[in-house]
């Protein structure tokens, strides 16, 4: 480094070798991180596709494999593991209540987040700044695990699907972001339509939500990827209803079970013997679980990208 | 009285005082509506525990699910759930009355006048309600009793049917003396009102009552510290042991043993994090030193993926890349052709705390570099420009400018991981742990999880939980007084 520097300096108009060189190493350096981020789910998408003897015998490591006539492995893909999933146990029930908890529980926070916020900008309201400090410090602080399922549990929110609604509906950190997005709008748009004899509610759906459709859009999609995420609340509060089991939590106990196939295929006569003949093994039902648990996130990735920078400036930005 | 005429917001101050107490009833019972251990609807111990009034009265599915054999023999009749259900609906309406007479009192002279007659009606229709319940409670006793299977239906008055009779005489008397105490409005050209400021709290109370819901009331689960509580069972005077669970923690071996060895992993694990707490800065800086902007966006977005996937997830990554039969192993087998290479990396237990970091990068840096690359390129041009022109090379820039102008955003976030260095969370550690690093692995909230959840120890549990909340917001006060002594700047 030391060395370098000197380099460095010594010319520092033109790039010196030193210079060259460095940038030579920070690439070899990112590309390398970069190939340690991505290649793990290159590996895991791989061996989803590739045929599935191959794939137990471990000959799939960097390119899809099927076989041919003489049993040697060929590139390309096959989609029976996908198409076998459907007789995977369980897995349909996680995946319709995993959808449906991102979808209702983000628009419910969305809601509750964009309405808080804007009411806390309110300087008029009665003991305003307790009552923000009241929502925010819920951030910091909380009771213990314990604590918190026994009052789930007093609530009857222990199996029932409104524990991933309803306590995420309040999140402090969302208002925050919102609050302070709200308050760079400028005040004379809302004045005017104050003058012109909107109500509060009314200036909120007509004048703040359009207008904060950026910052809504971010708390949304972070939201969405957080409830499709969830593990926790499934596996503290669904003990008694495998039913309403998150599909991180249903893949969980997938990755954990040292049972064998036939356990977690379902029985009786109308598993497809192909399919099932497709599912050699347990690892590649893992490894597919796991494909469809990533797919969606992977598919919202690009349209997250654009509200990162939002996202996080704004958390900088203390309420 | 002439003054105050002027002033029709204003409250006078002997009508506050019945005024608050009232609103803090009315608050209490609508709250207690979503309260299943209030529920004065629970007539037999068939309906199901965790249904409170509000889904007695509006969900039949939840009030019958586990008397299926009853119905069906009709040991109980079909009617007497109905008439059950409005019951419940009669009390909600009775106790929706009162709460927007509570809400309505905080209104102008002429609003509170009004909005106090709901609870002089609201009251006795609660009264109703629970006189229905009563009522629906004997036919089933007397029905029970016909068809001889009176022991099967555990039928019983609740413990929340005194309460709610508690509240509807309650807020009937606060609610007549608050009409009596409050004065009439004797200009007849002032409308109903309600001023500005109380207009918004009522509009963002449910959020707060959300927020002391799921937030605040866990706090008074903290009791279960003090009691010998087993789960199912209740809580009370004979099973009040003090402050036991807290000696207990230094007074049992096995205890103290456990809590010493899982300390140490948090800390060290929390440590280690700390330790490398620079490494999203140097990613941040390095990346920005690579002139081709392609490159950098690439990178960014590849390695910025991992952190939104979730733990089990990484979990299932692992084992594809590291497990006996993952990708090691393969490689190692069929490309270089070792033989006998089929070691299970995850069941290994040395350097747990190293690879549990590694992980933890893995995931998170090319997040958390990102606020520090807004951060860079947030800093004012002309300072390099300046620095270049004054002979600056580039290493001197980026210690001299660069590094300078992430320092508040890293302190920032230096003191909050210190502030949380007891609470790693727990998802990463149980999805990792196994039989082999089970004793290097558990973290003080996994531990907690375990005992708590796992083996049903649910006041010991607490106890630990309480703890580490009050030493965590004890270092985040900690922080938060630092940070204002070095920057005059609270990070909370």
């Amino acid at each position: 480094m030391s060395k370098k520097k000197e380099q460095a300096s010594a010319t520092h108009i033109r790039r010196s070798a030193g210079d060259w060189a460095f940038d030579a190493a920070l690439i070899v350096l990112f590309s390398l991180f970069t190939l340690i981020c991505i290649f793990p789910f290159y590996y895991l998408l791989i061996n989803t596709i590739s045929d599935n003897d191959l794939v137990t015998s471990g000959r799939v490591n960097f390119i899809p494999l099927l076989k041919d006539a003489a049993g040697n492995g060929v590139p390309g893909i096959q989609l029976n593991n996908y198409a076998a999933l459907r007789n995977v146990n369980d897995l349909g029930t996680s995946v319709i209540v995993t959808v449906i908890r991102t979808v209702l529980g983000t628009v419910l926070m969305v809601i509750t987040s964009a309405w808080a916020g804007y009411l806390v900008t309110k300087q008029k309201m009665w003991k305003r700044s307790f009552w923000y400090r009241f929502l925010v410090i819920t951030m910091y602080f909380n009771a213990g695990l314990v604590p918190w399922y026994m009052n789930m549990l007093m609530m009857g929110l222990t199996d029932n699907f409104l524990a991933y609604i309803i306590p995420g509906m309040v999140a402090p950190y969302n208002i925050i972001l919102v609050k302070t997005y709200i308050e760079s709008i400028p005040a004379s748009l809302e004045e005017s339509a104050v003058i012109d004899g909107a109500s509060t509610s009314r200036v909120w759906l007509r004048i703040i939500l359009p207008l904060s459709v950026p910052i809504l859009a971010t708390i949304a999609i972070f939201g969405a990827v957080g409830n499709w995420n969830s593990f926790q609340d499934s596996l503290l509060l669904m003990n008694n209803r495998p039913d309403l089991y998150t599909l991180q939590h249903r893949l969980y106990v997938y990755l954990n079970s040292s049972s064998n196939l036939g356990a977690m295929m379902s029985q009786g006569g109308q598993v497809s013997e192909q399919a099932a003949q497709s599912m050699l093994n347990q690892r590649v039902i893992q490894y597919t679980v796991s494909m469809v648990s990533i797919i969606p996130i992977l598919l919202v990735y690009p349209f997250m990208q654009r509200f990162f920078v939002k996202g996080i400036m704004l958390g900088a930005v203390k309420g | 009285m002439e003054k105050s005429a002027q002033n029709p917001q204003q409250v006078s101050a002997g009508e506050r005082i019945p005024l608050w107490i009232f609103r803090m009833a009315a608050l209490i019972a609508g709250m207690a509506v979503f309260f299943p251990p209030v529920n004065p609807g629970r007539v037999s111990g068939k309906i199901n525990q965790a249904a409170s009034l509000f889904t007695t009265g509006i969900s039949r599915d939840t009030v019958t699910n586990s008397m299926g054999r009853i119905l069906r023999s009709q040991w109980i009749l079909d009617g007497d759930i109905q008439s059950l259900m409005i019951a419940c609906i009669v009390i909600m309406l009775g106790v929706a009355a009162c709460a927007a007479g509570a809400a309505m009192s905080l209104g102008n002279r002429r609003m509170r006048k009004t909005g106090l007659i709901l609870p002089l009606a609201g009251a006795p229709v609660m009264g109703i309600g629970l006189y229905l319940i009563q009522t629906v409670y004997n036919r089933m006793v007397a029905h029970g009793t016909e068809v001889d299977k009176l022991d099967r239906l555990e039928l019983g008055m609740p413990g929340g049917f005194t309460v709610y009779c508690v509240f509807a005489g309650v807020l009937f008397v606060t609610g007549l003396i608050a009409f009596l105490t409050a004065e009439k409005e004797t200009d007849p050209e002032v409308k109903m009102g309600m001023e500005e400021k109380y207009k918004l709290f009522l509009m963002i109370l449910p959020v707060i009552l959300l927020a002391f819901i799921f937030c605040y009331l866990p706090i008074w689960g903290w009791r279960f510290a003090f009691f010998d509580y087993i789960p199912g069972g209740d809580i009370g005077a004979e099973n009040y042991v003090g402050l036991k669970w807290f000696h207990f923690l230094f007074s049992d071996p096995a205890t103290t043993r456990d809590l010493i060895r899982v300390l140490r992993n948090t800390l060290a694990m929390s440590g280690l994090g700390i330790v490398t707490s620079w490494l999203p800065i140097a990613f941040a800086v390095l990346l920005a030193e690579i002139r081709s902007r392609k490159f950098q966006r690439f990178v960014q977005t590849f390695t910025t993926i991992p952190n939104f996937i979730s733990w089990v997830l990484v979990y299932a990554i692992a084992i594809s890349i590291f497990s006996s039969d993952g990708f090691i192993n393969s490689f190692l087998t069929n490309v270089l052709h070792r033989a006998g290479a089929n070691t299970n990396y995850l069941q290994i237990a040395d350097h747990t705390w190293l690879k549990m970091l590694l992980w933890g990068t893995w995931k998170g840096i090319g997040w958390s570099a990102i606020v520090y690359i807004a951060g860079i390129a947030g800093i004012d041009q002309q300072l390099y420009e300046a620095a270049r022109v004054d002979g600056a090379n580039r290493f001197r820039c980026i210690w001299h400018i660069t590094i300078p102008g992430l320092m508040p955003t890293y302190m920032v976030m230096l003191l909050m991981s210190i502030a949380g260095i007891l609470s790693n969370g727990m998802e990463q550690y149980l999805v990792f742990s196994n039989a082999m690093n089970k004793d290097v692995i558990e973290v003080l909230d996994l531990y907690v999880y375990n005992i708590g959840i796992g083996q049903n120890k649910i006041s010991l549990s607490t106890v630990v939980g309480v703890a580490k909340s009050l030493v965590g917001v004890t270092l985040l006060f900690g922080a938060n007084g630092i940070s204002k002594a070095i920057r005059g700047e609270s990070i909370i």
